[in-house]
C-alpha cells in the first residue's frame, strides 16, 4: 500500500505540497498532470530520493518517512532508463536482482533476453526502457515506480509490455504508482487515478470517477472534456418528479434534481451539487446528435447548426452551435456518415441528466 | 535579392577582423611553444646524456616524482569526498567554502610558502608538535609534499568536481532503490562514471606538484627537487649549467599532456 498524508518534499526550487492519496495493497495507480506538475518528484519522494519535508508516507503499513530507498523495497524505472552505461545490458539487469532466476525470468518477460549481448550505448530508447523495466522488477520489489515506462516504445510493444507489466503487477501482489500523459493508458491500466498540479493532489478516485466527475473545469478541461459551461445551479425538488417519473433511481440514491442555466440554455441535472455559481461538464461521448427530435429518455434536448466536423479516424468531432453556446459532441464516423452530417446541417443535441456532472 | 549597398564595406570589415584574430593568436601560439621548443632544442640532448652522468639531476628528479606522487595520493585521497559534496550536496556556506578551496590557486607561490612555513614551522603548534613525534616538515621530503599539495590539490578538487557534476545523480537514485548504500552506491556507479574525469584532474595536479618551485623553496631548500636544481643551477653556474636540467623538466612536461590527451582522446571515443 502507497499511503500519502499530506506530504511535502522539496527538490531545487519545485515544491510538493500537501499531497494525499492511497493506493491499496496490490493496486495500481496512476499519476496523471501536465508536463512539470510534479509527478517525477512525486514518484521520487515515494523511493526517498527527495526527502519528505513534513507530512507521512506508508510503504505497506510501515513508516516509511525517513527510511532510506534501499530498505524501501522499491522498483524505479525513470523514462528515460538511466541505464548504468559501464555495464552491460545482462549486468544491468542482474544489479540489484533478488537472484539469477528472477533476472533471467523478468528479462525473458520484458524481451530484454534477446539484449543482453548489446552494449547499452547501442541500445534504442525502446529498448533501454525493456531493460530498465527488467532491472527494477528483477529486484522482486513490493512497491513498483513507473514514470512513463512506455513512452519510447513502439505502439504494437508497448500494448505487449503494458500487458506484462500488468500481469506481473497482479502476480506478485505488487503495489504499483504509474505515471502516465496517456488517459486511455490510465483507464486501462489503473485502479486508483491522481491527479497532480503544480505540485498538488487535485483529485483522486478510480479512473472513472475522475474521468465522469472531475473536481474542477480545470480538471475536466485538462482531462479532455470538451463542454465545460459556467453557471448557476438551482435545486428544483418539488418540481423535479414531472421529468424523472420515468428514472426515479438517481433520487433513490440521495441525489437532486436540478436545473444548471448558462446562459441561453438551461440544463437538467441529477446530481448532490449545492445550489449556487458553478460549472457544468459534458463529456462529448454523451451527446447524441440526431436529425429529428429523439423519442428517448435525455432530458436535455437543444436543436442548434452544425459548425464543424472533424474526422479523426472512427471518430467524428461534431460542434454544434445552440443559441451562441457550441457544444461538441463525439459520434463514430460512421454515424455521422448515416446521418448525413454537413456544415449548416440542424441537428437537436440530447443528453441525460445524469450526464451533466456539476462542479 | 540582391546585397545592399552596405553589404561589401560589411564584408570587407569582417575580413579584416578575421585576418586580426588569426594574427593575434598565431603571434600568442608562437610566444607560448617557441621558447619551450628553443629549451629543448637547445638543452635536450645534453639534458638526456645529463641523465646517464648527473647524479644529483636523476637523485632531484626521483624526489620530484615520489614527493609529487605522493601530494597526489593524498590529494586524491582528501579531496575526492570534498568534491563529491561539492558537486552533490547543497548546504549553507558552500560558495564558501569552493572560494577557500580556490585561494591557494591565486595567491602569489611564495606567499602560500610563508603561510606553511607559519602553520608547519617549528615555532607552530603544529610543527611542534609534529616535531614532537619525530616528523620535521621544513627542510625534509615532507615540506616538499606540504607544498606540493597546497598549490596542487585545489586543481584536483575542481576537476573532480566537475566530473561528479556531470554524473546525472539519477544513476544513483536507482542504484540506491536497487538496494545500494550511498557508499556501495558511489563505488559501483559514480566512481565508474566519473573515473576519465577523476584519473585528469589528478594528472593535471601530479604535473603542477611537478612544476611547483615558489612554495617549495620556501620550506625546502635542500634536498632539491628538479624546478629548484634548476634553479639552483642557474643562480650558481649560469644558464649554460641550468639549461640541460630546465630542458629535461621541459620534457618531462610531455608526460602528462600525452597521457591527458590519451584520456580525453579515449573519452571522445566512449561518447560517440
Amino acid at each position: 500500500m502507497i499511503d500519502c498524508r499530506a506530504l511535502s518534499a522539496r527538490h531545487g526550487s519545485f515544491r510538493l505540497a500537501d499531497v494525499s492519496f492511497v493506493v491499496p495493497a496490490g493496486e495500481y495507480g496512476v499519476v496523471i498532470g501536465p508536463a512539470g506538475s510534479g509527478k517525477t518528484t512525486l514518484l521520487e519522494t515515494i523511493a526517498g530520493i527527495v526527502p519528505v519535508t513534513s507530512g507521512t508516507l506508508w510503504l505497506h503499513g510501515r513508516d516509511a518517512t525517513s527510511l532510506v530507498p534501499e530498505a524501501r523495497s522499491i522498483g524505479l524505472v525513470y523514462q528515460h532508463a538511466f541505464l548504468f552505461p559501464h555495464l552491460s545490458v545482462a549486468q544491468n539487469i542482474a544489479y540489484g536482482a533478488a537472484s539469477p532466476e528472477v533476472a533471467e525470468l523478468v528479462a525473458r518477460r520484458f524481451g530484454a533476453d534477446a539484449l543482453t549481448g548489446r552494449p547499452v550505448r547501442s541500445l534504442s530508447g525502446g529498448e533501454r526502457q525493456l531493460v530498465a523495466l527488467a532491472r527494477a522488477f528483477a529486484r522482486r520489489p513490493s512497491t513498483v515506480l513507473l514514470d512513463e515506462p512506455f513512452s519510447a516504445l513502439d505502439p504494437r510493444r508497448r500494448t505487449v509490455v503494458r500487458r506484462e507489466v500488468r500481469a506481473l503487477h497482479r502476480e506478485w501482489g505488487l503495489t504499483t504508482l504509474q505515471v502516465t500523459h496517456d488517459f486511455t493508458e490510465a483507464g486501462l491500466l489503473g485502479d486508483v487515478a491522481i491527479l497532480l498540479d503544480d505540485g498538488r493532489a487535485l483529485q483522486s478516485g478510480t479512473p472513472e470517477e475522475v474521468f465522469r466527475r472531475p473536481a474542477s473545469p480545470y480538471i475536466a478541461e485538462f482531462l479532455g472534456a470538451e463542454n465545460v459551461l459556467a453557471g448557476t445551479t438551482h435545486i428544483l425538488d418539488e418540481r423535479a418528479p414531472d421529468w424523472l417519473e420515468g428514472d426515479p433511481a438517481p433520487i433513490a440514491h440521495g441525489y437532486r434534481a436540478m436545473e444548471f442555466a448558462s446562459g441561453p440554455l438551461t440544463l437538467y441535472v441529477v446530481g448532490d451539487f449545492p445550489a449556487g455559481a458553478g460549472y457544468a461538464v459534458i463529456r462529448a461521448e454523451e451527446i447524441v446528435l440526431s436529425l429529428v427530435p429523439p423519442d428517448g429518455s435525455a432530458r436535455n434536448r437543444f436543436r442548434g447548426v452544425v459548425t464543424e466536423l472533424a474526422t479523426l479516424g472512427a471518430l467524428t468531432r461534431v460542434t454544434v452551435d445552440i443559441t451562441g453556446v457550441p457544444l461538441v459532441a463525439s459520434l463514430t464516423t460512421r454515424s455521422a456518415k448515416e446521418l448525413g452530417l454537413t456544415v449548416g446541417a440542424t441537428v437537436t443535441a440530447s443528453f441525460k441528466a445524469m450526464a451533466v456532472h456539476l462542479c | 535579392m540582391t546585397p545592399g549597398p552596405t553589404a561589401e564595406p560589411a564584408r570587407g570589415a569582417q575580413r579584416i577582423v578575421a585576418v586580426l584574430a588569426a594574427l593575434a593568436s598565431s603571434l600568442l601560439l608562437l610566444f607560448l611553444a617557441v621558447p619551450i621548443g628553443k629549451l629543448i632544442g637547445a638543452g635536450g640532448l645534453d639534458g638526456a646524456r645529463q641523465l646517464f652522468s648527473d647524479a644529483e639531476l636523476r637523485q632531484a628528479l626521483g624526489l620530484t616524482a615520489v614527493t609529487a606522487t605522493t601530494a597526489t595520493l593524498l590529494g586524491v585521497l582528501g579531496g575526492t569526498p570534498l568534491a563529491w559534496v561539492l558537486a552533490r550536496r547543497e548546504f549553507r556556506g558552500r560558495a564558501v567554502l569552493a572560494a577557500v578551496l580556490d585561494l591557494p590557486l591565486l595567491i602569489p607561490h611564495p606567499v602560500a610558502g610563508i603561510a606553511l612555513l607559519l602553520l608547519l614551522g617549528r615555532e607552530s603548534a603544529v610543527g611542534g608538535g609534529l616535531l614532537a613525534v619525530g616528523l620535521r616538515v621544513v627542510g625534509t621530503p615532507l615540506g616538499i609534499v606540504a607544498a606540493m599539495l597546497f598549490v596542487a590539490a585545489p586543481l584536483f578538487i575542481s576537476g573532480a568536481r566537475e566530473a561528479f557534476a556531470r554524473v546525472e545523480p539519477r544513476f544513483e537514485a536507482v542504484a540506491r532503490t536497487l538496494g545500494d548504500s550511498p557508499l556501495r552506491a558511489f563505488v559501483r556507479v559514480t566512481l565508474p562514471l566519473s573515473r576519465r574525469g577523476l584519473v585528469a584532474s589528478a594528472v593535471v595536479m601530479w604535473a603542477r606538484a611537478v612544476s611547483e618551485f615558489g612554495a617549495i623553496v620556501i620550506l625546502t631548500y635542500n634536498p632539491k627537487v628538479a624546478s629548484v636544481l634548476s634553479y639552483d643551477r642557474f643562480t650558481s653556474f649560469g644558464l649554460r649549467e641550468a639549461l640541460p636540467v630546465a630542458a629535461v623538466l621541459a620534457m618531462l612536461a610531455l608526460i602528462p599532456l600525452i597521457a591527458l590527451r590519451t584520456l580525453r582522446g579515449a573519452d571522445d571515443g566512449a561518447r560517440s
